[in-house]
């Protein structure tokens, strides 16, 4: 993003006006106006983010450390680190499973979708077609997950849903994808990557058009195989787009819980339950509003270390190869 | 070069994958027109017996869909508009306008992206319900009977103004030419006719594909409304409406009645999107590389 930031010092429209110094007291009115005329175009924006934005986050923050029942703001009651205690201590639920799913729901779905989307964006990069491919796989995108959701509760569905029902045409019985506790989290982590893998093979196909040729006729000159090929000049010079579709899949990952809520409600017991949907649940349903904003506040820490620590990793290795 | 042969693992992967990701919607589509009872029936069946074309009619219904389509049209077309506006707005004084304190603003648009959604739930929601003097709420924001909550307002105002817009926005307009702007000032135009005449048309690619980006985004946005709609049932949008309002259906009837429910409430979407695909995608793309 620093990138983005070099034009600043630049005056947008230097030139001509600068010379006349005769005019300096007009130049000076005009350039007040100006500044008048942009805060104008600014303030619907300022006003959202002040009461949208700033006020939320600080809300957010003094919640996090206090006890309040919900009603009346003179009664708040602070607390220190004590709903940080609760939360955070192991014999909580939130620490295992919640935490625990939330991280397993994360990476599980970033590395199968990570995995299909590198072997399935190389392999349509060698395809016709490639606007229509790239359409089928974008399709649950712009699905609502009401949606997905509802769609893949019924191809798990024991009595008459497709899986159970290839699974019973191969001679095998039924399984309770959704009804099972050992199975509920994983069947779930296999929607939220086949929702996502649209955008992670959009970036990579773009990714891997931005590779010279030329690379690759070096590479077929010096004898080198597919496998070589893919490991030595493929993967690291994808880099970019796939630290992106890393990064923001984890995020997102971490976060969403909507998935969750329409196919399990979190269920069976706290099987799929996630930090997001428990933070919802203890504000929303239980009215704890200050377990809840601890909640926020952890799992807000916990993405952003995970993306520092994923910027870095990459860093490193970068360094190391060059 | 490399040798050109027809990549047939390429094509077998490829086209193993989009069945994948296609059957899906397929089942959804079939099990919209099953009968009474068929969907639970064993063996499974991809096909309907017979195409019970009235199971559209029957989910428009009982499911409420007039009021739903009526939200989340409300909702999406205010976000949408809003956006558009205020990014452009924004964009237009970052970009080309100097006044005081502009590298803290567009830093300060930046930093906002990086907050995620779920942080606001809790707080955004009290200061609604807190507002002062709407929904029988007193000047202190206290005492009514769900402040902003009662009103449709409560489903768009999170999302009338998004930081990523206003940096798309800025990041373009930067690139239209001073000369153009500065011989409209010296024509003695005002700076709203400038962002209106000479902005708004010059940057008419992105403003769609910031528009398409919005309107699928709103469009589909579950939590918040559904927080809103377990307050005020009044206003379900379409995504939250027919989650919620499964348990009022003919039980018999429940699967296909959602399905055909789901074909309707993502068909808008779906169509924009196909015809629209190089905007939409050329969207993702920016917001990817960033």
């Amino acid at each position: 993003m620093a990138t983005v930031l070099h034009d600043e010092r630049k005056s947008p429209r230097g030139g001509p006006d600068r010379r006349a110094g005769f005019a300096r007291s007009g130049m000076a009115k005009a350039r007040r106006r100006e500044a008048v005329v942009a805060y104008a175009f600014l303030s619907p924006t300022l006003a959202f983010f002040a009461i949208f934005l700033i006020l939320p986050l600080v809300f957010a923050f003094v919640l996090a450390f206090s006890n309040w029942g919900g009603f009346d703001l003179t009664q708040i009651e602070f607390v220190g680190l004590d709903n940080f205690a609760e939360i955070l201590n192991p014999a909580s639920s939130f620490v295992a499973p919640i935490l625990v799913n939330t991280l397993l729901f994360a990476f599980g779905s970033v590395v199968l979708t990570f995995v299909a989307s590198i072997v399935l964006a190389n392999a349509i990069n060698r395809l016709r077609f490639q606007g229509l491919w790239r359409t089928l796989y974008f399709l649950p995108i712009v699905t609502t997950v009401t949606a997905v959701g509802n769609i893949w509760k019924y191809l798990y569905e024991p009595s008459g849903g497709l899986i159970n029902g290839l699974l019973n045409a191969l001679g095998m019985p039924s399984v309770r994808f959704l009804a099972d506790p050992d199975t509920a989290l994983p069947s779930v982590v296999v929607v939220q990557a086949w929702a996502s893998l649209g955008v992670a093979i959009l970036i990579l196909t773009a990714g891997l058009k931005n590779i010279p040729e030329t690379y690759y006729e070096a590479a077929a000159l010096d004898g080198a195989g597919v496998l070589r090929t893919f490991w030595n000049i493929t993967l690291p010079l994808l880099r970019p787009a796939l630290l992106f579709v890393l990064i923001t899949q984890v995020i997102a990952g971490l976060q969403s819980f909507a998935l969750i809520i329409v196919m399990t409600g979190g269920g069976p017991g706290n099987a799929t339950n996630v930090a997001g949907f428990e933070m919802y649940q203890q504000a929303f349903n239980y009215g704890l509003w200050g377990i809840a904003s601890a909640m926020a506040l952890v799992l807000f820490l916990i993405i952003f270390a995970i993306t520092l620590l994923q910027l870095w990793l990459f860093r490193q290795r970068g360094e190391e190869t060059s | 070069m490399r040798p050109r042969r027809t990549p047939w693992f390429s094509y077998l992967l490829v086209v193993a994958g989009a069945i994948a990701m296609t059957i899906p919607f397929l089942d959804m589509v079939m099990t919209s027109f099953k009968g009474p009872g068929e969907a639970g029936e064993l063996p499974y069946k991809f096909l309907p017996e017979k195409f019970h074309f009235g199971n559209y009619l029957a989910a428009m219904e009982q499911l409420n869909m007039g009021l739903l389509f009526r939200n989340s049209i409300i909702m999406t077309a205010v976000a949408v508009t809003s956006v558009l506006v205020t990014s452009s707005m924004a964009g237009y004084a970052l970009a080309k306008l100097r006044f005081p304190g502009r590298p803290v603003v567009f830093r300060f648009v930046l930093a906002t992206m990086m907050f995620p959604p779920f942080l606001f739930l809790i707080p955004d929601f009290l200061i609604l319900t807190n507002w002062p003097l709407v929904g029988g709420n007193d000047f202190l924001g206290r005492g009514g009977e769900g402040g902003l909550t009662t009103s449709v307002a409560a489903l768009f105002i999170p999302f009338v103004v998004s930081g990523f817009g206003i940096f798309l926005m800025r990041q373009f307009i930067v690139t239209i030419p001073d000369e153009m702007i500065e011989a409209a000032r010296i024509d003695g135009a005002r700076e709203f006719t400038i962002w209106r005449h000479i902005i708004l048309p010059q940057t008419t690619p992105v403003l769609i594909t910031l528009g398409l980006l919005t309107f699928v985004g709103t469009w589909n946005e579950y939590v918040w409304s559904l927080l809103i709609s377990t307050v005020n049932p009044d206003l379900m949008t379409l995504p939250v409406g027919i989650q919620l309002l499964q348990s009022y259906l003919d039980p018999n009837q429940t699967l296909p009645l959602v399905m055909a429910g789901l074909v309707i409430s993502i068909a808008p979407v779906l169509t924009i999107f196909l015809l629209m695909q190089k905007y939409y995608i050329r969207g993702v793309m920016i917001s990817g590389l960033k």
